[in-house]
Order: structure tokens, then sequence, then C-alpha cells
């Protein structure tokens, strides 16, 4: 604001003026010069007339058209369906490759049925050999499993422990408050804050 | 605390947070707090209720829709503002290319500039389609208005309708801040201009 005395105002200067940044005092060429005091005169009542304008309204039931338009995600969806199916019908040609690769799955779905059909003997005898060999590997792997687990030196104390039927009852109850407490925490913390956060407003 | 009042005492950021977790009246509190001023600004533009209707529904449908690409570290006045701004000015041009300009070009820098690259067939009085808008909007300062660029009527109300920052408009219009600035005095000078006869 140090400028010559002689030097009309600029426009920055005027818009520091219509602000309030600065008061008409910081500029001394506007003691002597008629057209700079008119000038900002005249921009002052545009800018009142300018601020004083009416803000007008859509129809009442603007929100209720544009919602019937919005899709509202649903936080338990699987969101990657949603976008797949978008991103595959974006196109013609992701469009033709969708429709080639449920083309190909079609004709092996067909193919499996009817070779199905012709060799149910076949699939019979090797579903039973694959059912026998699956029960003896699942028994196997839990005998190991609980053979191993009995040889541990903390088994005699855990045993021990869950023996006696009040203590698993405490323990179990315990197990629950612990669950319910988690769940209204969780409740709590999703819950909308009660003061807002400073300067995030627009 | 009600629930309506802990919506209105939550920030922008904090309602969009609640509109991404799926609640409707968060989404229903983003469209309270900016359907006016969407509305003015694209009624100011285009000058048409059904058309600024149309396109201010347009704004919310496209924001809301697409509300997970919001990035918050920016403000969300600017970027519906923003989009709104960008179907009022689309729809502008596109009626333009059905026309012809009379304005000089936007880009042109100079007084003398625009004068050369604008297009000089006609005159610019109001026809009885301003006048009847005119009545609409109420007063002469709405004609006035009307008659500046589409770049320079989104800088002034903006500005000074909306009271918007500098920075804000430059982020808004993406534009340059200097150019914002540019915009701005030119708009008022050709405003001051129209309503002189007002003032003597």
């Amino acid at each position: 604001m140090n400028r010559p005395v002689e030097t009309h105002l600029s426009p920055d200067d005027i818009d520091v003026l219509l602000t309030g940044a600065a008061d008409a005092g910081a500029y001394p060429h506007l003691d002597g010069c008629r057209p700079c005091q008119a000038l900002l005169a005249a921009e002052r009542h545009l800018v009142a007339r300018l601020e004083s304008l009416t803000l007008e309204g859509p129809s009442p039931e603007f929100a209720d058209i544009v919602m019937s338009r919005v899709a509202i995600p649903d936080p338990f969806a699987i969101r990657s369906l949603g976008t797949a199916r978008r991103r595959l019908f974006a196109t013609r040609r992701s469009m033709a490759a969708a429709a080639m690769v449920a083309l190909v799955v079609a004709v092996s779905m067909a193919a499996s049925v009817i070779w199905t059909l012709g060799n149910r003997e076949t699939l019979a005898a090797a579903g039973s050999w694959i059912g026998a060999e699956s029960v003896g590997l699942l028994w196997l792997g839990l005998r190991g499993v609980v053979a191993n687990f009995i040889e541990q030196p903390w088994y005699g104390d855990a045993r021990q422990l869950f023996g006696d039927p009040a203590r698993v009852a405490a323990i179990s109850g315990g197990i629950m408050l612990a669950y319910v407490a988690g769940l209204l925490a969780l409740r709590k913390l999703m819950a909308l804050p009660a003061q807002g956060v400073a300067n995030a407003h627009a | 605390m009600s629930r309506r009042a802990e919506l209105a005492a939550a920030t922008d950021q904090e309602i969009v947070v609640l509109a991404r977790a799926g609640q409707e009246v968060a989404y229903r509190e983003l469209i309270r707090r900016y359907e006016r001023p969407i509305f003015a600004l694209v009624f100011r533009m285009v000058r048409d209720r059904e058309l600024a209707e149309d396109l201010s529904q347009e704004t919310f449908v496209k924001a809301l829709n697409a509300i997970e690409s919001y990035r918050p570290e920016f403000k969300f006045s600017s970027w519906i503002f923003k989009i709104a701004n960008n179907a009022a000015i689309d729809h502008l041009r596109r009626r333009e290319l059905d026309t012809l300009s009379l304005d000089g070009s936007p880009h042109a820098e100079t007084p003398e500039a625009i004068e050369a690259t604008a297009l000089q067939i006609g005159n610019r009085g109001e026809s009885p389609l301003d006048a009847v808008e005119a009545k609409e909007l109420g007063g002469e300062i709405e004609v006035a208005i009307g008659r500046l660029r589409p770049e320079y009527r989104s800088c002034i109300l903006l500005r000074h309708v909306e009271g918007r920052a500098y920075e804000e408009i430059a982020e808004i219009l993406g534009l340059p801040l200097g150019t914002v600035k540019t915009y701005i005095h030119r708009a008022r000078n050709e405003l001051r201009q129209s309503l002189a006869h007002l003032r003597e």
C-alpha cells in the first residue's frame, strides 16, 4: 500500500478496499482524486447490490427427484462385483469379450453334462475311491493332531483348567462379555460425532 | 441431540463419510445444504428456471453417484460448484454452437483483443425474451449479469453472490488466479457501465 500518491488505484487496490482488508486512509491518493473516489463508490454500490441478490431455490420435490436417481452404496455388498459389472458393459468390445467367455463356459458345461450322462459307472467308481481315500486321510491327520496335542507339556494344566464346569462357565461368560463390549465399542465408533471438525466446512 | 441436529452440526466431510457408508439421510443433508446455492448459480448462468432445475439435478446426481471419487482434502463445496459450473458452461457452449457468438474470445486478455475477436452482427439491445427473463429474475442487475460472457458470469456470481475467495474460484473454474481476478474486474467494469444510468 506504499504506492505513489499520484498513481490511480489499481483493480487490486479496489479489491482490497472492497473486502475491508485496508481502509481508505491507507491510500492517500484517494483524498485528492475525485475519479478514484467515484470509482470506489460505484464499485461499493455494485458489490452491495450483488450481495443483496436473492438466492432462488429449486422446486420442493427437488431432493426426492435427485434421490430417485442416486444409487446409495450398500456397505455390505461385494463392491468388486458392481465394478466388474460396470466394466463389463462399458464398451462393445468388453461386452463381446464377456459374451465369448459366457459362450465358452456354456459349451463346456453342456459337454460336461453329456459326458457325465454317458459315463455314470466310471464316475461312480472314481467317486467311491476318492471318498474312501479322503476319509482315511482325514482320520490319519486328526489322529496325528490329537497325539501331538496330548504330548504337549501344558496339556495336563489345560485339562485340569477345563475339568471344572464352574470354571468353564466363568471363562465362557467372560468371553461373551468381551464380545458384547466389543460390539458396543464398535457401535460407538461408527456413530456420528457430536462436534464438527474446525475448518472442514465449505 | 436429535439425528437431524447432529447432521446439521456435522461438517461436509463428516456427512460425506456417512454417505459413503450408505446412509440416505447424509445424501439428503448434502442436497439440503447445496440445492439453493447450486440452483441459484445455474439459474443465473442459463437464465431458464426449468433448464436450471434439470442442470442442477444432473449436478447432484453426478456428484452423489460419484461420492466415492470425492477427495476429502478439497472442499466439498468447491467440488460440487465445479460440477455445476461445468454443466452450465457446457450447456451454454452447446447453445452457442447453434447460434453465433457475439462475444470476443474468452482467451482475449485486452479490450482490443476482445473487440477484435467479437462478431459484430446486430446490436446487443434487450430482446423481448430478455425482457421476460429480466422480469422473472427481477431487476436490471440480473439482466446486466445475463449479458456478461459465461466465464465472467461464473466468476462474478461465485465472488460476489456466493462470497467465495479468489483462490476457491480459481479451483472451481480450473483457471489461474490472475485470470480469475482479471475476469472479475472486467465483469464489474461491464456491470458498472450497464447500470450507470441507475446511479445518475
